[in-house]
């Protein structure tokens, strides 16, 4: 059984979001609410100030908060390690949200983060909250895996786009957009990354190429203090990727 | 000392549970008939809580605020049931009606408040996620609920104020649900303000702190706010022992509150800086000074905790205080948000909505019902 990761080289991301359109578009997701963000970062004021940036998909934990604190048991872990949620056992509770520390999650009955509200204009029905007009093929939803349109009253993250990803052939090390034979099974960030700044594979695999990169270019995770264990790495040039606080946006 | 048979004052108490049933029975009618409305016609997104990082708005607050209430009051009936302090006899009973009440308006909320409560009450029990504190807390408040009902079941049927032995389980569900409500947030490693080991006990003195406040006040109440007519045995316990009870858990209350602030002021770490924000705020001086300095130097004055309407003013200021404080922990531990770039404000605002408003309303008002109907018809405020 593999153990899906991910590995965001930050030198090589110019942070133009392709990913996460390309999530929005795989995960039905609304807009503003998105499973694969770039946090952009500005620091200092005119003339002396920086702009950075950071990817962020959820960091599918070793060891998830999340998963944790689900009273339902209802964000649960796969075999292979990703993190997902079953919406027919998710109660709405938001403790999942609470307790993840990337701030990964999102609930479907909130006020809509981009107005206007396009759940108005495109209503769904029975199950579905609403009716994306570029949602996924019917045959990749799965409630209990929350793949498909996001129901009401529930939670949703990231799910390493398992509707793809559980579908690779067997003991294979990496998926890359690259190669014909993976393309179709890698998730969406990753195939759409035009600086190819995002690789994803098996980091059980001593072969594969993101543990080839984690070793070689001195991968780290964020908030390794929380003991989550994320399983995306950030290359940054063998220093820690700089994620400012609040308060260093202060003038 | 006056005897514990020692009936009340000729003076007729109780006649105005009616009148109290049909106004709680309106704050149900406006208060849920307005949150109704608002989440069949347009849903929850009409609170204001958000995906940038407030994920557990108002009605949360009023949850806990309600089940904390609950527990303490039976924590306090349980010093007669279980500890045998005679003292409380003349308002165990009336502290095991309040418990149920509060329960009520509390988790009438949350149901309203949650994605999808009706499943909570299978998928819960059944899928034993034992590392949640959730998990516990629902489970604990589901055994509460049904002992306590029995025990109150056990008061209609015989009228009397015995002592009763499944108070020892009510006391000890009670307790351990404001144990488990505090390890909820005490638990969040990654939320720095709520963090601690130290908050599962913050919870239990605020909690019995509330009891007593919402005993003083209910019993004044019950009186007419007449404290001539307050039976002999109770006047002294309240200008006696629960006095001085009420006195030190506001204290502990405040040193523990005035500690968290102080040191979330001083400390440099991300997420403390929401303090600064909650300092500058009118609304937590109010509380800090009106609703814990106050209503401490009014119990512990000879003079003041003697007097009705100063015993009335403090059990009042300390429960508006509470929700605040409530209020304050619970707001303040989500305004700064985790991980969500610096186009996010560094301290996110946050006001309840009227809908959320409105569920305050009902729980109030629920609450009061159970209590005034129990009173009325169920023999509440009976005693022989």
């Amino acid at each position: 059984m593999p153990k899906w990761g991910m590995v965001i080289d930050l030198e090589t991301c110019t942070g133009c979001q392709a990913c996460t359109t390309a999530c929005a578009m795989e995960n039905n997701r609304l807009p503003g609410e998105n499973w694969q963000d770039v946090l952009f970062y500005s620091e200092g004021s005119y003339p002396n100030m920086k702009l950075s940036w950071l990817p962020r998909p959820c960091m599918q934990c070793e060891n998830p908060s999340c998963v944790s604190v689900c009273p339902t048991r209802a964000t649960y872990q796969t075999e292979d390690g990703v993190v997902l949620v079953d919406w027919n056992k998710c109660i709405g509770c938001k403790y999942c949200m609470v307790a993840c520390p990337y701030g990964v999650r999102f609930y479907m009955d909130e006020k809509p983060v981009v107005e206007p509200d396009i759940r108005a204009a495109f209503p769904g029905e029975g199950q579905r909250s609403w009716n994306p007009p570029f949602r996924m093929p019917d045959e990749y939803e799965d409630p209990s895996k929350g793949i498909g349109i996001q129901p009401k009253g529930v939670v949703s993250k990231c799910t390493f786009c398992y509707h793809k990803v559980s579908q690779a052939p067997e003991g294979v090390a990496d998926l890359d957009e690259a190669n014909p034979e993976t393309r179709e099974f890698t998730p969406a960030c990753v195939r759409v990354c035009a600086p190819k700044a995002r690789f994803f594979g098996d980091l059980d695999n001593p072969e594969s190429k993101v543990n080839e990169l984690i070793a070689e270019k001195g991968g780290v995770r964020l908030k390794e203090e929380t003991g989550n264990k994320p399983k995306v790495y950030y290359l940054s040039g063998g220093g820690a990727p700089v994620v400012p606080g609040k308060r260093s946006t202060r003038s | 000392m006056a005897s514990m048979t020692e009936t009340a004052p000729a003076v007729e108490r109780g006649n105005h549970f009616q009148m109290h049933l049909i106004v709680a029975l309106a704050l149900v009618a406006i208060g849920g008939g307005y949150a109704l409305f608002e989440l069949l016609q347009y849903g929850k997104v009409q609170f204001n809580t958000t995906n940038y990082g407030i994920f557990w708005g108002f009605p949360i607050v009023v949850y806990d605020y309600f089940l904390l209430t609950s527990t303490g009051l039976a924590m306090v009936a349980a010093l007669y049931h279980v500890f045998g302090l005679e003292e409380f006899k003349f308002v165990a009973k009336r502290c095991l009606w309040l418990a149920l009440a509060g329960l009520m308006g509390g988790v009438a909320v949350l149901f309203l408040e949650l994605g999808n409560p009706w499943i909570a009450l299978w998928a819960t029990p059944l899928n034993m996620q034992t590392s949640s504190p959730l998990f516990w807390k629902v489970l604990l408040v589901g055994a509460y609920t049904a002992l306590l009902a029995i025990v109150l079941l056990g008061t209609i049927v015989n009228r009397d104020d015995r002592r009763n032995p499944l108070m020892y389980a009510v006391g000890l569900l009670a307790l351990l649900i404001t144990l488990a409500a505090g390890s909820v947030y005490g638990m969040m490693a990654m939320r720095p303000v709520w963090f601690g080991g130290q908050l599962p006990v913050v919870f239990l003195i605020e909690s019995f702190m509330g009891a007593l406040a919402f005993t003083v006040f209910f019993t004044h109440l019950k009186n007419g706010f007449n404290h001539d007519t307050m039976r002999p045995q109770t006047r002294a316990l309240f200008e006696g022992t629960l006095a001085n009870m009420f006195a030190i858990s506001i204290a502990l209350h405040f040193i523990l509150h005035a500690g968290r602030v102080v040191t979330g002021l001083w400390s440099n770490a991300e997420g403390f800086q929401v303090w600064g924000h909650i300092v500058a705020s009118p609304l937590f001086h109010f509380s800090m000074w009106g609703c814990i300095a106050l209503p401490f130097v009014l119990m512990l004055l000879p003079a003041t905790r003697r007097n009705g309407m100063a015993q009335i003013l403090a059990a009042a200021l300390v429960m508006i205080g509470l929700l605040i404080s409530r209020y304050e922990f619970i707001i303040g531990g989500q305004q700064v948000t985790l991980f969500k770039g610096s186009w996010s404000p560094e301290i996110l605002s946050y006001s309840p909505s009227i809908g959320e408003w409105a569920l305050l309303v009902l729980a109030v008002g629920i609450a009061n019902a159970v209590y005034a109907f129990a009173a009325w018809k169920l023999g509440a405020e009976e005693h022989r």
